[in-house]
């Protein structure tokens, strides 16, 4: 779901690229970050909560709720609102069906 | 780690008040380190696509995208200003040491003094399941939208009226997305009503005393439960009410983003009217702590207007602290931005901000003339509805109705006192008054009008139209501002609305003024019959007869 046309805006959209998000190859775009290309693509469900395996996506997009955590490239807990997205770059979610025993 | 880098100034945070003060300082040769977080700079401006009010000097009727540009033009141009993106800043310590984080590496910097514009962040609101996929912060939908052109839904229900809440419906509808309804728990719509007017003529329910009970959806919203409130703010039973939508967008209030300034032990206080804890300060922006500021969101919640006119005004007073010449000069400029400031705060819906102020001991020295805060107009029903009352229109219109047989005239749908004069600065031929305060309320001179339409595409309220009842025998035009796609054509049927977004009629294009000085609010001439000339404010063009 990318804006075409807009009565105010024009976007400049960099390059396309490639990343990797769990595995799939998705088509992004240089200088946008992950969240962006992620959401771009029909991905809302980032990750999945810790305990409760709630679903979780983006909520502020400015790097401030830790809601859009993720593993990129094997650094768990990137903040992918602000991250931008680099060609070739690996997107893991996580928690998702990984139980915690306490 | 490297050594200490010793500075003139650091302002933490490149929004707008922190561009400002930057600027301000480094007019007067002080020398400058801008540091922002993000990898450009801008805050919130970056995705302010509407035209700003407020005054004039502060670029009024120009849109916050095109005011960033300007800004960031003029900061890359001075010498003075050594910009720091990715930057972001981790610890103050108690001898004024900064540290700042960039590209995994630490730098330690000694600045003499400091600017805080941090800005703030957004409210959260607690109700059942509010933690699916698709409930975003406002600034969140706006990021999405305006700075990565990706749509966040299809469908969205908005929390809060707030000038935010409003001003994101609209762009929302501006990106294609539909606006299911605007939910406001106060009594009352809580932003301009010129912006809520705009939303109840494309047709967009404002629900005022109305609350979100909780979302709906499994992996991601598929819809929500409203309900009204009573005047205590408690639920009316049986009056839920499922609404449909893809994503729920809560606008329901900022916060200053003190972190800092309570790490470096500056003084703060809990002041509701500004927004929560906000710095202790004087009338110079400065704080507890010697040569330590703020400006902006960071010292209360107001718009950017007030923020980058406080980022003046705090990097002006350390141009004179520390700088060597011009010090009478500066005072001058101080004095201005000050005065400017007042004037925006003086009319009814500063009354918030200046109870604020208050609280913190300041209030310029002056006890506000609350004349200026009378409301001239009983405006009751338009801030619960969005839509004006009959009073209201009236008292708008020529007091006699053959004052329209002279030719297209001007009407002014403005009915609130707010800080605002586009209208008033834009006429070529001084036929709009506000009887020199930027609060008041504007009246057209209907004598000197001309109907040329000026007016149309330079108020950001969109409150301007203009009315040529006897267009011919039976059709009257009105002049509306048109800010969507696709434009329509000349000579193209269109379909015509009143002020409720309820269909009227249809109505014939016949002029269409959009070019460079319209800046993207085309002013559409549009020809319906005669009955219809005071109650057409708005029209839609169909995709289909777009080839
Ligand atoms: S229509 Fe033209 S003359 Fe009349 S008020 Fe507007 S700008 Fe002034
Ligand atoms: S009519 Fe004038 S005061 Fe009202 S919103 Fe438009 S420009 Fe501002
Ligand atoms: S969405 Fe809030 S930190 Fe990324």
């Amino acid at each position: 779901m990318r804006i075409q046309n807009h009565p105010i805006l024009s976007f400049n959209r960099g390059n396309q690229i490639k990343f990797y998000y769990n595995g799939k190859e998705l088509i992004g775009y240089e200088g946008e970050t992950i969240a962006a290309a992620l959401y771009a693509n029909g991905v809302f469900k980032f990750s999945e909560s810790k305990k409760l395996h709630r679903p979780r996506g983006i909520f502020c997009a400015i790097g401030h709720c830790s809601s859009c955590l993720m593993t990129v490239d094997g650094v768990p807990n990137v903040r992918t609102c602000i991250t931008p997205l680099k060609d070739g770059m690996r997107i893991e979610s996580e928690n998702i069906g990984v139980e915690i025993n306490e | 780690m490297s050594k200490i880098q010793n500075l003139e100034l650091l302002v933490v945070g490149g929004g707008p008040a922190g561009l400002s003060a930057a600027l301000a300082a480094a007019n007067y040769g002080i020398k400058v380190s801008l540091s922002e977080e993000r990898e450009f700079l801008g805050g919130q401006l970056i995705k302010q696509t509407h035209r700003f009010f407020g005054s004039e000097k502060e670029y009024a009727g120009t849109r916050g995208i095109d005011i960033l540009k300007k800004l960031i033009d003029e900061v890359n141009k001075n010498n003075n200003i050594e910009v720091l993106l990715s930057s972001r800043v981790l610890g103050i310590y108690e001898d004024n040491i900064v540290t700042i984080l960039n590209d995994h590496k630490m730098k330690k910097y000694y600045p003499q003094s400091i600017i805080f514009a941090t800005g703030a962040s957004e409210k959260f609101l607690a109700f059942e399941n509010n933690d699916l996929p698709g409930i975003f912060g406002a600034g969140a939908v706006q990021t999405l939208m305006n700075v990565y052109g990706v749509l966040p839904a299809t469908n969205v229900l908005m929390i809060g009226s707030g000038n935010i809440g409003l001003i994101v419906s609209y762009q929302l509808l501006q990106a294609g997305v539909k606006v299911a309804a605007i939910v406001e728990a106060a009594p009352k719509i809580g932003g301009y009503s010129v912006h809520a007017s705009k939303l109840r003529r494309l047709g967009v329910p404002i629900l005022t005393s109305h609350t979100i009970k909780k979302a709906i959806g499994k992996e991601k919203v598929e819809g929500a439960v409203i309900c009204e409130l009573d005047s205590n703010w408690n639920e009316v039973k049986g009056t839920e009410q499922l609404i449909k939508c893809d994503a729920i967008c809560l606008s329901v209030g900022l916060t200053p983003l003190v972190d800092l300034l309570k790490q470096r032990k500056v003084k703060t206080t809990y002041v509701s009217e500004l927004g929560g804890y906000v710095p202790l300060r004087d009338e110079n922006m400065e704080t507890s702590i010697k040569n330590l500021f703020v400006a902006g969101d960071v010292s209360g919640i107001e718009e950017a207007t007030a923020a980058m006119i406080e980022g003046q005004i705090a990097g002006l007073s350390v141009a004179k602290r520390i700088g060597k010449n011009s010090k009478d000069e500066i005072e001058e400029r101080i004095e201005e931005a000050k005065n400017e400031l007042e004037l925006l705060r003086s009319g009814p819906v500063g009354k918030k901000i200046r109870k604020g102020l208050s609280k913190l001991g300041l209030n310029h020295g002056k006890n506000y003339n609350e004349k200026f805060s009378e409301e001239a107009l009983d405006i009751s029903h338009l801030m619960k509805t969005g839509v004006p009352s009959e009073e209201n229109l009236k008292n708008k219109l020529p007091s006699e109705e053959k004052v329209f047989d002279k030719g297209p005239i001007a009407i002014s749908e403005c009915f609130q006192r707010f800080p605002c004069d586009p209208c008033v600065k834009s006429c070529l031929f001084n036929a709009i008054s506000e009887n020199a305060n930027i609060n008041n309320i504007p009246y057209v001179d209907f004598e000197k009008c001309t109907g040329c339409g000026i007016c149309v595409s330079k108020c950001p309220g969109l409150a301007m139209f203009v009315i040529h009842k006897n267009f011919s025998e039976t059709t009257s035009v009105v002049i509306m501002p048109y800010e969507f796609l696709p434009r329509p054509h000349k000579g193209e049927i269109v379909k015509v609305f009143d002020r409720e977004g309820k269909y009227l009629c249809d109505g014939k294009v016949i002029r269409i003024l959009d070019g460079k000085f319209q800046d993207k609010t085309a002013a559409v001439s549009i020809e319906i019959p005669k009955e219809y000339y005071l109650q057409a404010r708005n029209f839609k063009v169909e995709e289909g007869n777009h080839g």
